[in-house]
């Protein structure tokens, strides 16, 4: 009779074969093993630590997940919400962390824009994508989960765009996932100085109550006076565990629109920090998070003031139902010698059930004296007579509820440019309204 | 004005910078032996003796905790260590074990008390001691003020500091605690102050931080009936040296409950100021109101302000709000003022009592005065 | 209405004892004192502390990051800085095995 031993996915056999797989240039290889190495050094989170303390991982268990991921002819992903009706300069899509399939108008890539998997593309311009991937943009070893990232990563999307390049279409970058399933995809996305482009990023699960695990990473590198508008949707089902590191560098004179919109997943955790590193650079992020059933979304933003005159603006709002719990964590932090900056953030958060939890929790770090930085929290439920002039009204109570809501998030919808996202969002959002009594 | 653990010390093993803080601030000259911890007789006993009679007559109880222990063992033990327990937290766990002195007061129901009763009256107080431990308890109905600490220069020996001090609020009664707190630059002052306010019941902290080397203080209210209310208003003043971590608690625990919060904090010199707070309001504690206020003044660009507050909702029925700011002195202000012939500094001076006037104007006259005239000096760069 | 789930053996526990465990999508604690068994959130309503690493004496668990002290018979708390009971799960011993039902409120 022989012993059936469980061994967990990741061990340094399958990590090492995975590497075989992937024909990289050796400095990526080193990266992910240096990134292994600490992975497996380091212990799980502390549940003692301020970053951990409101979000219990206990129930995750690593193990659970088969990885690499399994070669499949089925590569249909579930729709795109942020695609439909979109004229679009390109779009890439992936199905569990592995690339599926990628174009690009040919007019930009004439122009030197590079676009598509981050595979398939460190594969035929690693030296160019090298700087850019080396630059720890997000630190690989900020935590046990940011170093599985670096040290696993597939299935990622890159969009390099050139000096003065312009893109006027959006562009449209897909993650999906099956249930069980498993997403490791890391987000690149580099404009060199003048250049400017429209990111739709967007994940999903094919069903509501899918499971499975994403562990991610975008970065973002801004030049001089770039600009760029980032989309984030995050739709993935409710039994998914959802880590991702967030970091963006704006440089001088550039501009950074950044709009989150979170419903999906059983937990997630998200580190989302933009710094300032440029004179006169500036960004704005709009946070929506709408939640339901046992959910918890934890948000750690921070606005990172390195250079002087430089403008942040965090407005993120969250609305509640069930029992389900938020907790965002912001930071504005403003070094010694970043004078003249402006600093803004707010959370408002809408509590919309009995049982529903959330956690506010603005912070200032300040060091320079000429600055201008202020932050605002408010919390509260919808106005009963509001519902109750809708009702006289002939709205049925989940309708009116459904208009609140809208309204509770307008501030956001009129903070986004594209129409075609505020459309989609408020969509999802409405279609998402419970009904209480 | 509580006398500093050192007993016996001579006028001559005083520090000069704090002889010459007392003259600036106009101490008279009894007091300020009595605040530097030289064994004196005080004038105000004759005063204090009346007074005593009066409270007593009442049924006011007001001594030290260690007296109270013994004459009041019951009454004590009702309450001691029941707001906070003694693994709150470490400096509460070490107080528990070592605290001596403090003060115990205990009005009874209805009777209120008109004028602020102050620590310094406690004459027969042992020594103010490092740890000292304060127990008061507001019956139904009373109503108390209590004023600690001075804003001349507390000198001591021992340089950590970790008092208890825990409060009961009864129904309809109304407590406010004020404390005015400079110690000396090399002190770590480290204190639990946590009161508990029942139905219809009201408690206000009035914080004030000018000194020391570190503070760590962050007064609480739990709101556990019905009706209660909590307030607290705080100011730190943080220069060379300093680092002021001060903040407010407030925990609805219970349906229709109001709180507030302001804090005002200013850094000069590279010191730092912190404001650390918390709002919880748990579920069912429905129909809760409450509004937090910080604004923080950055004198120059050495010195550092945060502003770390933890807001917990689990109550949908509820309006809380929260709003930070930090900033420096307008320019357009500045101008202004020196337009009318002001010098800079005066200019400054003045704004930033505008600055904390909301604070200074809920002080005791004599206080106030005192606060207004240290603040000057802080601004003026001269008190170390 | 969940089922009871069978999550240890009489003997897994000494009396008295405690042990941390996860049962469906929750983190609980099994409490074995004076014979019985009882079972909690491992929660403190508190600062979200975890109960089950506390002290156990008598019926009340003392949470370890400040305290806070609960009964395990009804989750209420019994001393400051706790306000607010934590949620209790229905155990029930059978044939030398200890089953606990999820309470989903």
């Amino acid at each position: 009779m022989t012993a059936i031993a469980t061994t967990t996915a990741f061990s340094h056999a399958t990590v090492e074969s995975f590497l075989e797989s992937r024909h990289e240039p050796d400095w990526m290889l080193d990266q992910r093993r240096a990134a292994w190495r600490m992975f497996s050094e380091l212990d799980w989170p502390d549940r003692r630590g301020e970053e951990w303390s409101r979000t219990d991982i206990r129930l995750f268990k690593l193990d659970k997940y088969s990885w690499p991921p399994a070669v499949s002819d089925d590569l249909r992903t579930p729709p795109a919400v942020l695609q439909q009706g979109v004229h679009l300069a390109g779009s890439s899509a992936a199905l569990d962390s592995r690339p599926v399939a990628s174009h690009l108008d040919p007019r930009w890539a004439q122009q030197g824009v590079l676009f598509g998997s981050l595979d398939q593309l460190l594969a035929e311009h690693g030296e160019r994508l090298r700087p850019f991937l080396q630059r720890r943009i997000v630190n690989p070893y900020h935590d046990k989960f940011a170093a599985l990232h670096a040290a696993c990563w597939s299935g990622g999307h890159v969009l390099y765009v050139p000096r003065g390049v312009v893109i006027e279409l959006p562009l449209h970058v897909f993650s999906a996932m099956t249930d069980g399933g498993l997403d490791f995809g890391r987000t690149l996305v580099v404009l060199e100085d003048g250049a400017e482009a429209t990111v739709l990023a967007e994940t999903a699960s094919w069903s509501a109550t899918a499971g499975g695990l994403h562990c991610g990473a975008t970065e973002i590198l801004m030049g001089c006076g770039a600009n760029l508008r980032f989309v984030n949707l995050q739709d993935w089902g409710q039994g998914v565990w959802h880590f991702a590191q967030q970091r963006a560098l704006v440089g001088r004179d550039a501009t950074l629109q950044w709009t989150i919109a979170a419903l999906g997943s059983r937990l997630s955790k998200v580190n989302q920090h933009v710094s300032l590193v440029g004179e006169g650079a500036s960004c704005q992020v709009n946070g929506v998070l709408f939640t339901e059933g046992k959910q918890q979304l934890t948000y750690h933003t921070l606005q990172h003031h390195e250079a002087r005159h430089c403008q942040s603006d965090f407005l993120y709002k969250a609305a509640l139902q069930d029992r389900s719990r938020t907790v965002w964590r912001g930071m504005i932090k403003v070094d010694p010698g970043a004078q003249k900056t402006d600093g803004y953030q707010r959370n408002d958060n809408l509590l919309l059930s009995e049982h529903a939890r959330a956690d506010s929790i603005p912070g200032l770090e300040i060091e320079a004296d000429d600055v201008r930085c202020t932050h605002g929290s408010t919390s509260g439920k919808v106005d009963e007579e509001l519902i109750f002039y809708a009702m006289c009204r002939g709205f049925t109570r989940r309708e009116a509820v459904r208009i609140i809501v809208s309204g509770f998030f307008q501030q956001i919808f009129d903070r986004i440019t594209i129409e075609s996202v505020r459309d989609a969002l408020g969509q999802a959002i409405a279609a998402r309204v419970r009904e209480y009594h | 004005m509580k006398p500093t653990d050192s007993q016996g010390r001579s006028w001559d093993e005083v520090p000069q910078a704090i002889k010459d803080t007392f003259e600036k601030l106009g101490i008279p000259e009894a007091e300020r032996k009595f605040l530097a911890g030289v064994k004196a007789q005080f004038e105000s006993e004759v005063v204090y003796g009346s007074l005593k009679e009066d409270l007593s007559a009442k049924g006011v109880i007001f001594t030290d905790t260690d007296s109270a222990v013994r004459e009041y063992p019951d009454l004590v033990r009702q309450y001691f260590s029941t707001i906070i327990p003694p693994e709150d937290n470490k400096f509460a766990a070490l107080n528990s074990a070592v605290w001596s002195g403090g003060s115990f007061i205990y009005v009874p129901p209805g009777v209120k008390i008109e004028f602020p009763l102050q620590a310094y009256f406690r004459i027969n107080a042992e020594s103010m001691g490092q740890f000292e431990r304060t127990l008061i308890i507001v019956d139904e109905g009373a109503e108390i003020h209590y004023v600690e600490g001075c804003t001349a220069p507390m000198y001591s020996t021992e340089s950590l500091h970790s008092a208890v001090v825990e409060i009961i609020v009864k129904r309809g009664a109304r407590c406010r605690y004020t404390t005015i707190q400079n110690w000396a630059n090399n002190i770590y002052n480290l204190v639990t102050k946590r009161a508990v306010a029942y139905r219809d019941a009201t408690m206000e902290w009035v914080d004030g931080n000018l000194g020391s080397h570190l503070t760590m203080k962050y007064p609480a209210v739990y709101m556990m009936e019905p009706g209660a209310r909590g307030e607290i208003l705080s100011i730190a003043f943080a220069g060379a040296g300093q680092h002021q971590d001060a903040g407010a608690k407030l925990v609805h625990g219970a349906p229709h409950t109001t709180g507030q919060i302001i804090s005002k904090s200013i850094s000069k010199n590279g010191g730092r100021s912190s404001y650390r707070g918390l709002v919880k309001v748990e579920q069912g504690a429905k129909n809760t109101k409450c509004k937090v206020v910080c604004d923080a003044l950055i004198l120059d660009s050495k010195s550092r302000s945060d502003t770390y507050p933890y807001i917990e909702i689990a109550e949908q029925d509820v309006s809380v709000g929260h709003e930070a700011s930090v900033s420096r002195i307008g320019e357009e202000q500045l101008f202004y003022l020196m337009s009318r012939g002001l010098s800079e500094s005066e200019a400054s001076t003045m704004i930033v009592n505008g600055f904390i006037e909301p604070l200074v104007k809920e002080l005791p006259m004599e206080y106030a005065v005192e606060m207004n005239r240290l603040i000057q000096l802080q601004m003026e760069g001269t008190v170390g | 209405m969940t089922d009871f789930l069978k999550v240890a053996t009489v003997t897994d526990l000494p009396d008295p004892g405690k042990l941390t465990l996860e049962v469906e999508d929750s983190v609980v604690v099994l409490f074995h004192v004076g014979g019985r068994f009882y079972c909690l959130d491992d929660v403190c309503t508190h600062d979200g502390g975890p109960l089950g690493e506390g002290r156990l004496c008598g019926h009340a668990i003392a949470c370890p990051r400040h305290g806070a002290q609960f009964d395990i018979r009804t989750g209420n708390p019994l001393t400051m800085p706790a306000t607010v009971p934590t949620r209790t799960h229905e155990v029930k011993v059978e044939g030398g095995e200890v089953y606990v039902r999820i309470n989903q409120a």
